[in-house]
């Protein structure tokens, strides 16, 4: 006798169940207990079995139906039975002869009554929406970042979307123009119902410059290839002072360049370089280069970033000559005419940064050099004299050498070479004010 | 001792402490309320409600006295100052009834008396000790004294005292422009007493917008108010208060009573504070947005925290901080928190001012609509004034403050809450419908002018 099947009610809020997959064809021979159909909630996948032993006559739904609680799915009989007193009406539409569209034939016919439970997991990286999910995904134009659902085998039910749009948080008005612009949202909304407001927001991560990206590999290839090593000391400052303060008298008089404390500085470690000169050096693929000629390079701070303009054969010049030739090269380096020329082919480096008050640090070499004068801030230190103490201006000086191949001694020596030259300035200098 | 611990006892029943008290018994806590004078508070008892429910009967004055343009004779119409006092207690009784009721729903015991911190989960009420896993301190506030001499006179009222007043006075000065100096100098001007305002600024109402202020000032001129701005008072004696006036110079007013409205203070004394070790200073109890002290478990709400004093933000921290007590994160955003001036015409705002928007350098845009553009207004003032002053975000139009002056713009000013909160822009309010006819669609006409 002809049975009807119907679709069974799987909770009590379930109000009707989507047909996931039908696994037997209208015609084909069904056991008892044998899988029929398998069945969605919002929540889960079910299957509905087959009640007595016959053959499946006519399925009344196709794949990916919503179809009520209660409602007749298919009939099970004698081939030949009419399945016409069973067929459910359908609201405005006649009802379908049959599904329309043949269910896809299954690997197997028979299919294991636990086949949901033990689907094959999906392969990494996909997910499965279930026909339900789908459905929701595409009326609410929802599609959240791929994860695994609660299903069988991590496939994503309707229960799981609804979750995930509840919780994902929503824009403000403002915040979503901003989003547009380009600003991002981190962490978690502060506003209503989690809502993300401009506060939220902050600009994207900047990329780093051309000049940028340089500096970092450089930075990190000098702290890669060398054997870095930083000794600290000071020199007493009264002559450095003493001449910075006529050469500001003297250019109330005549036009004369601006002569820094830096310049000095620098002005002194050439005269050093030239007396030892195993600094003035590059080592390069095991042999190390001494040089003659001291071309001294010095950290410059620009708008686009750190610079290093080189000042050429500055053992050759006077100590006016070295500071206006540093200063033009700056101002190019600032105002980025500075030719390319002018940024290659140091022999050893200045770094001052004594004038924003640094007491001591350790430059970084600019590999193949082998060492690296950072200049330090004038400060006052106790000193005794005749039994008492007394302050003295100082200046802070670190040398950073590259240990590979000046050992720690013969750094000292230079930096006491620099040392003297600074203390006697006055003498040296051969500055007519 | 452990079994009597209740997971929160709330000190004060203000608006502060009973919202927060009924939220936490929503929740199935064990909360007990601990107030020492009346349930509802100041808010019902000598604030909100009671003067709303005076300033109903001045307004109702009014209208029958200008019946007659909106086509009604009515003959000589008075206050009756007993009765009117008579339906504010009828009033305060039913909501008291009202809070009492939503404590008993909400299961949280009401203990009477004056608590006292122990430490920080031990209140003592007049000396028995009560232990709670969170302590919420909604102490409220009270008129503030300041040192005038002769300010502790007999003839000087206060906005408690001047609620039970049973004679409408021939002449009242009031010291003090802010919203309860005002509110009085409507309902008094109104009920036929010479009123005077001497407000210490330049201008009256200093927290509103600027531009309202000042048309406040002068609709409340024209209501018969006479004010005395960039006045200090120097003293009171007896019936007069001496002042200088905005030149310096000495000048005095007589009256026959005069209101200190110079503002309000937070209620920190005998609260067992230093010995449990809250930080306070003379503004109130420090809070976060989540309504937490310094010290773990206790909580303060209200205008004991010096933070907003209204009501309605004092139910908010309220109830924010129970939701923090009890696992559930929350916090109080200022930028949307409206607050009104019940005067005829009334003010409402939201979000920041104009001076705000220029101190903190935001770039805006802003437009000025007469309330006169909505049908309705124009049905239900005849004469009134009325403006809304809307201001906005210069380059995306976000809505940052609404600031309005006429009746009823505090029924709608919520809707302008709404879009501070959600970060609405100008443009995306078009897509709102309002209700025609009313007063909100002024506010719309002024937010729609700057949708572009
Ligand atoms: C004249 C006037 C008009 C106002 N109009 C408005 C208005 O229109 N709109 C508006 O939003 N706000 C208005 N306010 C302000 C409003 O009343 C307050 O902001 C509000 O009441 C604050 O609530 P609260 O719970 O913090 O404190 P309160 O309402 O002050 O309540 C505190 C309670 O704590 C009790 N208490 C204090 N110490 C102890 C203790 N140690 N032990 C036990 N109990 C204690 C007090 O008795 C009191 O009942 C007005 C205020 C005044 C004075």
């Amino acid at each position: 006798m002809a049975t009807p099947v119907e679709m069974p009610k799987l909770g009590n809020t379930v109000e009707d169940c989507l047909i996931a997959r039908w696994n037997k064809r209208p015609g084909e021979a069904v056991a008892a207990g044998e899988l029929l159909a398998e069945i969605e909630t919002d929540k889960a996948t079910f299957e509905v079995t087959a009640p007595l032993d016959g053959t499946l006559l006519e399925v009344f739904f196709n794949q990916g139906e919503l179809v009520p609680v209660f409602t007749y799915i298919c009939v099970i009989g004698e081939p030949g039975e009419s399945v016409e007193p069973f067929r459910p009406s359908r609201a405005g539409q006649p009802a379908a002869a049959g599904p329309a569209e043949p269910p896809a034939p299954r690997q197997a016919a028979a299919a294991p009554a636990a086949q949901t439970a033990q689907a094959a997991a999906p392969p990494p990286g996909a997910v499965f929406y279930s026909p339900r999910a789908r459905r929701f995904a595409e009326r609410h134009g929802f599609y959240p970042a791929p994860a695994a659902g609660s299903g069988p085998g991590g496939r994503v039910l309707e229960a799981d979307l609804r979750r995930q749009f509840h919780e994902t948080s929503r824009t403000s008005f403002l915040a979503g123009r901003l989003v547009e612009s380009g600003q991002e949202v981190r962490g978690e909304g502060s506003g209503l119902n989690r809502m993300v407001l401009a506060r939220d927001l902050a600009p994207p991560p900047v990329r780093l410059s051309g000049v940028r990206e340089k500096i970092a590999r450089r930075m990190r290839d000098s702290l890669a290839a060398t054997a870095q090593d930083t000794l600290h000391t000071s020199a007493a400052a009264a002559g450095l002072l003493a001449l910075r303060a006529r050469v500001k008298a003297a250019r109330r008089q005549k036009p004369l360049a601006d002569i820094t404390i830096g310049d000095m500085v620098m002005f002194c470690a050439v005269k050093a370089l030239v007396e030892m000169p195993e600094l003035n050096a590059e080592l390069i693929d095991g042999s190390l280069y001494r040089h003659a000629s001291v071309h001294i390079g010095f950290a410059c701070d620009t708008p686009r970033g750190l610079l290093v303009p080189v000042v050429r054969d500055a053992h050759r010049r006077s100590l006016g000559e070295l500071s206006e030739r540093a200063g033009e090269l700056a101002r190019a380096a600032v105002e980025g005419t500075i030719q390319a020329d002018d940024l290659a082919g140091a022999t050893f480096t200045v770094s001052n940064l004594g004038s924003f008050g640094i007491e001591s640090f350790t430059p970084l070499l600019n590999p193949p050099q082998v060492a690296i004068l950072g200049v330090d801030a004038i400060g006052l230190k106790p000193v005794r004299r005749d039994g008492k103490v007394e302050f003295e201006a100082c200046i802070g000086l670190s040398l950073t050498l590259d240990h590979q191949v000046i050992d720690g001694a013969p750094g000292a020596r230079f930096l006491k070479r620099v040392r003297e030259r600074i203390e006697e300035i006055e003498e040296i200098c051969g500055l007519e004010l | 001792m452990e079994s009597g611990m209740y997971d929160l006892i709330v000190i004060g029943a203000g608006p502060g402490g009973y919202e927060a008290a009924a939220h936490a018994g929503r929740l199935g806590k064990r909360v007990a309320v601990i107030e020492k004078q009346y349930v509802g508070g100041t808010c019902l008892n000598a604030g909100c409600i009671p003067t709303k429910t005076f300033l109903r009967s001045s307004r109702l004055l009014a209208e029958c006295r200008n019946a007659a343009a909106f086509g009604v004779r009515v003959p000589a119409a008075e206050l009756d100052m007993p009765a009117v006092i008579a339906r504010k207690d009828r009033v305060v009784a039913t909501l008291t009834r009202g809070v009492e009721g939503l404590l008993k729903r909400t299961g949280v015991e009401v203990v009477r008396g004056t608590a006292r911190l122990v430490s920080r989960s031990e209140v003592r009420v007049d000396g028995r000790p009560y232990t709670a896993r969170n302590i919420l301190i909604a102490t409220g506030s009270r008129p503030s004294v300041p040192p005038i001499p002769g300010i502790q006179s007999s003839r000087v009222l206060d906005s408690t005292s001047v609620l039970s007043l049973p004679e409408i006075p021939a002449r009242l000065a009031i010291i003090g422009g802010g919203y309860i100096g005002l509110e009085f100098a409507g309902f008094f001007a109104a009920a036929g007493t010479e009123t005077t305002v001497i407000e210490v600024l330049p201008r009256i109402a200093s927290g509103c917008d600027a531009d309202i202020s000042a048309r406040l000032l002068q609709a409340l001129r024209k209501s018969g108010v006479r004010f005395l701005t960039s006045c200090a008072v120097a003293a009171v004696d007896g019936n007069t208060v001496h002042y200088r006036d905005e030149n310096g110079a000495a000048a005095s007013l007589c009256a026959d009573y005069v209101l200190n409205a110079t503002g309000r203070v937070p209620v920190l004394e005998n609260l067992g504070l230093e010995e449990v070790g809250v930080d306070f200073t003379r503004r109130g109890i420090r809070t976060s947005d989540q309504g937490k002290t310094n010290v773990a478990g206790v909580w303060a709400c209200g205008d004991v925290t010096g933070r907003r004093l209204l009501a309605h933000a004092a139910a908010r921290e309220g109830i924010v901080a129970v939701n923090n007590m009890f696992g559930k994160p929350d916090r109080i955003r200022y930028e949307a928190v409206p607050s009104v001036i019940y005067t005829h015409p009334e003010v409402a705002g939201v979000g920041r001012t104009e001076e705000e928007l220029k101190a903190e350098g935001i770039a805006y845009r802003k437009s000025l609509a007469p309330m006169a553009l909505a049908g309705r207004f124009l049905v239900e003032n005849e004469a009134g004034m009325g403006v809304v002053k809307v201001l906005a975000g210069e380059k995306y139009g976000e809505i940052l403050g609404v600031h309005a002056m006429g009746d009823l713009s505090s029924e709608f000013i919520v809707a302008a809450a709404a879009m501070i909160e959600t970060e609405m822009c100008a443009a995306d309010v078009a897509q709102l419908v309002f209700p025609h006819p009313t007063v909100s669609e002024a506010m719309k006409e002024a937010i729609l002018q700057l949708a572009h």
